[in-house]
């Protein structure tokens, strides 16, 4: 069954090209392009409708014990009316199962939100209910986000980063979360569903430009951010991915804690790297990294042309041997494309 | 979505110009608005024989990669190098700057059996 977002009659009043993603009919683009959306997100502001990602809410007096023990990150670094990235992992083989940000909105409240398709297989850890269908979810995202929307909704612009907190707007309430996927200074906002396309329209006047989600893949693969399905999925760990971070090893048990020890213990078979290639053909997802002495070393997840630094980007697995400055070869498509190994993010916030 | 009534289309949604014995060759508005932003065209060597429906370039989009088939059988005898640096000439400009390269064509009426405008419109309206 297709999901249909409550902006839908929004974007195609827009003339947004729709596609599937994760079962919802989602804009892809706007008539503007994804470049000059993705430029919009870099210089100025965009708005993201992600209404596709999920929110399950897990609250009572147990709700805190559950995600803590379930989890990777430590929530107790956090507090109610702050957010937290984490990770949901198999038991036995410590895959990422999803990556999720958890709003922690009041004592015993979370909103868990998990990528789209991975919906239930999170309910199914961590219980607690759906509640995708009430509302939609706005992404602001920009190094201007919060001055735009400092005349729309004063309160949501002014919640910091990895905040959350409820507010107002015009008697609607909002959950607002300084939060985002574009590797800019942002929010996304929780809106009840009904009041999702007027939010949506005074969002847009404010001079917010509309954004689809091939500028949002392109905005977070600057950014070097890890999408589930590519570089976070079954047989990856987040060691693997370059997010120990994630995990906490000193807050006791989680799910999958003990493979995950076991693969830190003899070390990462892999691990995923940032790659900068010359010239703007982009290497893609499936490409098979070289070393100089054109031993094959990995595979790209993703890769991309970045309309910042106007030639091609990729995030691969590689060898854990190799180092940032090796010079590689991806092979796309039967011609050798010439990169370097480098850190990311790709592109930094100014 | 425009359809210039003095080209002739192929099914893969090529258009093509008859100017003498060459024919230019291009995508049409239609192609280069579901590829969406193109980033890079690979195009085939000047001098390289093709054959129709053989795949000879690559059009990158943010999206994906399409190949791009010869619609006719003949010579390679030029291409379009400023794509190198401004492949959004294909999105802005798909039936003008936006083309792609220019065939010598062995048969000339391989020209005559592609599609007319009218047939292209109402191949795509399915």
């Amino acid at each position: 069954m297709t999901e249909l977002s409550p902006l839908d009659a929004v974007h195609r009043s827009l003339g947004a090209k729709m596609a599937l993603f994760g079962g919802w009919d989602m804009p892809i683009a706007y008539p503007s392009g994804t470049i000059a959306e993705h430029l919009a997100c870099r210089h100025d502001a965009a708005v993201f409708d992600v209404s596709h990602l999920g929110t399950v809410r897990v609250s009572g007096p147990g709700a805190f014990e559950r995600l803590q023990t379930t989890l990777t990150n430590d929530l107790g670094k956090i507090a109610p009316g702050s957010a937290q990235y984490t990770h949901l992992l198999d038991e036995h083989d410590a895959s990422v199962t999803d990556d999720i940000i958890v709003w922690w909105i009041d004592e015993q409240i979370f909103d868990v939100m998990p990528n789209a398709t991975n919906t239930e297989r999170v309910i199914a850890a961590i219980g607690g209910s759906k509640t995708t269908a009430e509302r939609a979810i706005l992404a602001v995202q920009g190094p201007r986000a919060r001055a735009r929307l400092d005349g729309v909704v004063p309160d949501a612009a002014a919640v910091g980063r990895f905040r959350v907190a409820s507010v107002e707007w015009n008697g609607v309430p909002l959950t607002v979360a300084g939060t985002g996927y574009t590797g800019e200074d942002g929010v996304e906002i929780a809106v009840p569903a009904k009041a999702a396309p007027s939010l949506w329209a005074a969002i847009v006047d404010a001079g917010v430009t509309p954004a689809g989600l091939g500028a949002r893949d392109t905005l977070r693969l600057e950014a070097g951010l890890p999408l589930h399905g590519h570089e976070l999925g079954a047989g990856i760990t987040p060691l693997q991915a370059g997010l120990g971070w994630v995990v906490s090893w000193t807050k006791g048990p989680f799910r999958g804690r003990e493979a995950l020890d076991a693969e830190r213990q003899r070390g990462i078979k892999r691990r995923l790297r940032g790659i900068s290639t010359e010239g703007r053909r982009p290497a893609r997802d499936g490409c098979t990294v070289f070393a100089s002495d054109a031993t094959p070393i990995g595979i790209v997840t993703s890769g991309n042309y970045s309309p910042v630094l106007n030639h091609g980007i990729a995030l691969a697995f590689v060898d854990p041997a190799s180092a940032l400055g090796d010079a590689v070869s991806i092979e796309v498509r039967g011609t050798a494309l010439a990169g370097t190994i480098v850190k990311t993010p790709f592109v930094s916030k100014r | 979505m425009s359809t210039p009534e003095d080209l002739r289309y192929s099914n893969d949604h090529e258009w093509a110009r008859l100017e003498g014995d060459l024919v230019r060759i291009g995508i049409t508005d239609y192609a280069q608005d579901a590829l969406g932003d193109v980033v890079y065209v690979q195009l085939p060597a000047v001098g390289s024989a093709v054959v129709a429906r053989d795949s000879i370039a690559e059009v990158e989009s943010t999206k994906s990669v399409s190949d791009i088939f010869a619609p006719l059988t003949g010579t390679v005898v030029a291409v379009n190098d400023v794509l190198t640096d401004s492949p959004d000439l294909v999105n802005t400009e798909p039936y003008g700057s936006g083309w792609l390269f220019e065939i010598q064509l062995t048969d000339a009426a391989e020209y005559d059996a592609l599609m007319t405008a009218a047939q292209y419109d109402a191949f795509v309206a399915g």
